[in-house]
């Protein structure tokens, strides 16, 4: 198995496609931190330049009067509880916040440049299985005293880590060029939970976010891969995946009136919705949502390894 | 000396039916170590999905294919490790090196060493240009690595599906000896699909013969007992009169005559005809060629028409 996985890693980096890709993350990556410290330096700032308590003030003044006013749901009540709760904590305990201009800040969000990522590794995933059979390779690559299954888990197994290794490199460069371009000004995360205003750890939130997005990552892939593997034809399982990317969210939004959206696959595939509260569909929880991405992951390898496995080659 | 053996691989009442039409019809063949099979058949008569059913591309509808006792379907592994294949024109990754290429598929079998690479790669003589990518490579070059690849873990039974496509002549030729050669000196049993008639003709020790997806005939080359001989000597009339005496069967053919007549008896009658003096001019074994021989048995080539059910 680990000789198929070294093939598939090696037809994988002698493609100039790979490698344009791979090199094309890192300059998207650098260039938007840059164009990000361009826009910012060149913002006026602030009247005043008011000191990060003066600024919660003024916010738990607001929070304070939104509570007040009778237009709220419970919900909403909720949240404004929440946030009063954890600025009351800062002032009370002198705990900043993240500057919104800082390193700390920047990295947070750069969770969401795993984006580039999806479409890197749905590149990847839908050709692995697809590009055999366009180039006329199937036929000397299943001729081989090797199961079928095994050599698609070793494709499987690529497409994964070629994943992890655009996600180490996204990450990576991240730090680098938040810490090189930015400044650091310390100030840390709070939390509500279960009616306590709790602290956070900085890296842990961090990487929890990274990870969920890897998740993010994989689900697409093993969707492109599925295409890939049944339809035989990369550019169409490249165009249906990406196309879907795209359309999802769109759809999950349109439809999150009804119950059924909390079923549909991109109700759940950005898993960060949990921990930053902003959810596509209200109402659904880690586990629900893992529970369903576990369902469809399974649906889409048993649909791949079965068209792998038992279907002749006719190419 | 081939029948005492056992056969390396063994058709056992093969067939495929896709959707509702029977491509392969109960297939029957044995194939024998040390001998050269041809495969032929009109285009469309089924030899590509008996060549894929043989090298686990398609799995038959019933039937087996037997490799060595094992059939492929329960012991795929055990018996694809003693095949190699090399189907239609080999496609490689265009991308990669044809070292590349060699060690990915080395990859693939059991224990094979990179000097096992090397060797197969002097081989076939590309030793020159072998880190070269594929794409660079001419139809000829390709042929050549597509031979190594199918060589490279020492199989016992060698599948070739048009194997001498773009190969020019010179290739053909040296392509033909090195079969041979694998056939004579490993004992290799080698099974090649063609519809060069001619090509077949000069490699190979026995045909089958597919037509409609039923296997119509086998048979050996170079058959001693239906020996003709073309022989012409004037005046005609006497000479025919002389061998029918003899009680030859005669056919014209030209200027002279075709006759039924095995190799001891050509002395014989040749003194005969020089003794009531007759000008012999010539007097040469006759072989009706393969072409013939497939024309008259296939109905005159014809493209495969949907098969009467």
């Amino acid at each position: 198995m680990l000789n198929l996985i070294r093939n598939e890693w090696m037809k994988l980096w002698s493609k100039k496609a790979t490698w344009i890709m791979t090199l094309l993350l890192v300059v998207f990556l650098v260039g938007i931190a840059g164009v990000t410290k361009w826009v910012e330096s060149s913002m006026q700032p602030p009247e005043g330049n008011p000191t990060w308590e003066q600024n919660l003030k003024e916010n738990q003044m607001m929070l304070e009067q939104q509570l007040a006013s009778p237009g709220l749901d419970d919900e909403q009540k909720e949240q404004v509880e929440e946030e009063l709760a954890i600025t009351e904590y800062r002032l009370k305990n002198d705990f900043a916040p993240l500057d919104p201009k800082g390193t700390e800040s920047y990295l947070l969000d750069s969770h969401l440049m795993m984006s580039f990522i999806t479409l890197f590794v749905v590149i990847v995933a839908a050709g692995i299985v697809a590009s055999e059979f366009s180039q006329g390779t199937i036929k000397m690559l299943l001729s081989r005293p090797v199961k079928r299954w095994k050599i698609l888990t070793s494709k499987f197994a690529a497409t994964i880590l070629y994943a992890v290794l655009l996600t180490l490199v996204t990450f990576l460069t991240t730090v680098i060029v938040s810490y090189l371009f930015f400044d650091t000004t310390g100030g840390g995360l709070l939390d509500f939970n279960d009616g306590n205003v709790v602290e956070v750890s900085y890296w842990g939130r961090v990487l929890t976010l990274y990870g969920l997005q890897f998740i993010g990552v994989c689900i697409y892939a093993t969707f492109a891969f599925m295409i890939g593997s049944v339809f035989r034809s990369s550019s169409l399982a490249i165009g249906l995946s990406i196309f879907l990317l795209f359309m999802g969210p769109n759809v999950v939004y349109f439809l999150s009136r009804y119950e059924i959206s909390k079923y549909i696959l991109f109700a759940h595939t950005d898993l960060t919705g949990h921990i930053t509260g902003q959810l596509l569909v209200s109402g659904i929880t880690m586990p629900f949502s893992i529970a369903v991405l576990a369902v469809y992951v399974l649906v889409f390898l048993i649909v791949s390894y079965w068209s792998f496995v038992k279907r002749d080659v006719t190419a | 000396m081939y029948m005492e053996k056992q056969p390396i691989v063994e058709l056992r009442q093969l067939s495929k039916t896709i959707g509702k039409k029977k491509i392969i019809d109960n297939l029957n063949l044995q194939l024998y170590p040390g001998q050269i099979t041809g495969f032929l058949g009109p285009n469309g008569a089924g030899k590509t999905t008996t060549i894929r059913m043989m090298s686990g591309l398609m799995k038959p509808t019933s039937g087996e294919v037997i490799v060595e006792g094992q059939t492929v379907t329960e012991h795929f592994e055990e018996t694809m490790s003693k095949v190699g294949v090399i189907v239609e024109n080999p496609e490689m990754y265009k991308y990669m090196s044809g070292w590349k290429n060699l060690l990915h598929f080395a990859r693939m079998n059991k224990s094979i060493t990179k000097e096992r690479i090397t060797e197969v790669v002097e081989q076939v003589g590309m030793q020159n240009r072998i880190h070269e990518k594929v794409s660079k490579y001419s139809l000829g070059m390709r042929q050549r690595l597509g031979l190594a690849q199918a060589l490279l873990h020492r199989p016992k039974f060698l599948i070739l599906d048009e194997p001498t496509n773009g190969l020019d002549p010179a290739g053909i030729r040296e392509f033909r000896s090195y079969l041979r050669k694998i056939a004579d000196e490993d004992g290799v049993s080698v099974f090649v699909s063609s519809h060069l008639l001619s090509e077949i003709e000069l490699m190979c020790d026995r045909i089958a013969i597919i037509q409609n997806g039923q296997l119509i005939d086998i048979r050996e080359m170079n058959q001693k007992e239906e020996a003709h001989y073309y022989i012409e000597a004037q005046p005609a009339e006497q000479a025919r009169e002389l061998l029918a005496a003899q009680g030859l069967t005669l056919e014209d053919s030209g200027a002279g005559l075709v006759a039924k007549v095995e190799q001891e008896r050509i002395p014989g009658l040749v003194q005969m005809m020089v003794e009531q003096n007759m000008q012999v001019f010539a007097v040469q074994p006759f072989r009706k060629t393969l072409e013939d021989q497939f024309l008259e048995m296939t109905g005159g080539g014809q493209i495969a028409e949907s098969h009467k059910k």
